[in-house]
């Protein structure tokens, strides 16, 4: 069989996909910020195409197999790599002057 | 995910994913917001392949194609190369970010819009992609298709639709050949190929024997030397001795090269060609001695032309079977294309090789 890639958008206008990636499996999600995460935009060596599969059955006997059809729908050229470990942020850090312990306040 | 059914509804690919504010981050200052897509899920229909900046021109502008049956692994063709698609998987985790400003419709409805940064959201976490290594067109098949039916003089197809078994049109062997078309076409050129009516033909041996046989005794007839034959006349003759043009030119193409002078076209035919062609008739029964070998063969060729036994390097083999040496017909276009398989053979055919006998068997033809 034969798969034709066929793209919409063309060269100069293909629609460009973002990448979040996080080394290991992701457990928390960016918008409670209870961590903090560094990272970087990366350039990829080599682009991402996105490609979508579809299998059409349009009409055809029991005979044919269903037709597949690959089309690009985008390309990813960056992506922004977290591979640091997170860093646990606490938002009032206990002060470490030297104080002598004082009795109970009255 | 909740609902598989109705997540695949939700609309996730009409731009607004957001990708435009997480590449337009510069570092320092902007922030956006990543949440989970309504529609996030397995989308089992997109991939990621890996394409190198010289194929994307081919890719974005359709020129091509994935091939090969269900039961083969997969090969993506270019005009002119042929990759193998080898999916890398990775234990990171990305997620992707469809296109455009962000406008998207995160996982939980009731995340409050007081917040103002921009929200990108992921519709999939990708478990790998698709890399692309460029690997030697799969050309093997080819042959043993076209040997099914070989070409035959005067051969009659008939009309029944059973009659159609073993032959094959060019789109027949894009869908079942797993090249891209110009390998494709070189694979054909290599093995004599021509299209009749349609099909990808290779010549049953005895048919080219006939027509060149027939070409070298009308070019003794009518006074054509055989470095320059008039095309047209040796077309016409030919014609009228029942061989189509395309056939004879077929033959002429293999035995032969075109000159053009003063505007008209001459064959001039090539003498290691021809007579490679005549041993092999002589060899066609089997083992000879070589002296009886090399008789046979000088009368008959052409006369003008030359028999040197260097000519059938990768042809023939010669063995000593004690005192005498005796020679056999064996072809490197016999030979599988795979580098293993082709070892494979030539160490069935003998335990041990001389490098000088070997090399014309291994020459650069092989990937």
């Amino acid at each position: 069989m034969q798969i034709q890639v066929q793209c919409g958008c063309g060269e100069p206008s293909c629609p460009e996909w973002a990448v979040v990636e996080l080394q290991g499996v992701a457990g928390y999600t960016f918008t409670v910020g209870y961590h903090e995460l560094a990272g970087t935009k990366v350039t990829l060596k080599n682009p991402l195409l996105v490609l979508r599969k579809t299998k059409t059955n349009a009409g055809c006997g029991e005979q044919e197999p269903p037709e597949v059809e690959l089309e690009v729908i985008g390309i990813i050229r960056h992506k922004i790599l977290f591979k640091d470990r997170p860093k646990a942020l606490i938002s009032k850090p206990p002060t470490k002057e030297k104080k002598t312990l004082q009795p109970a306040a009255k | 995910m909740e609902d598989a059914g109705a997540q695949a509804e939700i609309e996730w690919d009409g731009g607004g994913g957001g990708a435009d504010a997480v590449l337009g981050l510069a570092g320092g200052g902007a922030l956006v917001s990543l949440c989970y897509h309504q529609a996030f899920g397995p989308h089992d229909d997109l991939v990621l392949l890996e394409a190198a900046d010289d194929l994307l021109p081919d890719l974005l502008q359709g020129r091509v194609t994935v091939r090969g049956r269900p039961e083969e692994e997969a090969v993506l063709c270019t005009p002119s190369a042929t990759y193998s698609m080898k999916f890398v998987g990775t234990s990171n985790s990305m997620f992707l970010i469809p296109p455009g400003e962000p406008s998207a419709k995160c996982l939980r409805p009731d995340s409050t819009n007081g917040d103002a940064n921009a929200v990108a959201a992921t519709i999939k976490l990708a478990p790998g992609s698709i890399e692309l290594v460029r690997t030697a067109p799969r050309l093997d098949k080819l042959r043993s298709l076209l040997r099914e039916r070989p070409y035959i003089l005067d051969e009659d197809l008939g009309n029944d639709f059973q009659h159609m078994k073993g032959l094959y049109t060019w789109q027949d062997l894009c869908k079942l050949i797993q090249a891209s078309d110009g390998e494709l076409l070189d694979g054909l050129n290599t093995l004599s190929a021509v299209e009749i009516d349609g099909f990808w033909r290779t010549v049953d041996a005895n048919s080219v024997n006939t027509i060149l046989d027939m070409i070298l005794h009308n070019s003794v007839l009518h006074d054509w030397p055989l470095n320059a034959m008039p095309e047209n006349d040796v077309l016409s003759v030919m014609e009228s001795d029942g061989f189509t043009h395309k056939i004879v030119t077929h033959c002429l193409n293999r035995f032969g090269t075109k000159v053009e002078q003063e505007a008209r076209s001459f064959w001039s035919l090539d003498e290691k060609r021809v007579c490679l062609q005549f041993a092999q008739r002589v060899l066609g029964a089997g083992k000879m001695k070589l002296a009886n070998f090399m008789d046979k063969w000088e009368r008959s060729i052409p006369s003008g032309m030359r028999a040197d036994l260097q000519m059938l390097d990768g042809e023939v083999l010669c063995e000593k079977l004690g005192a005498e040496t005796w020679v056999h017909a064996f072809s490197v276009a016999d030979l599988p294309l795979t580098p293993a398989d082709r070892f494979a053979a030539l160490f069935h055919e003998r335990p041990k090789w001389e490098w000088k006998d070997l090399q014309p068997y291994i020459r650069c033809d092989l990937h």
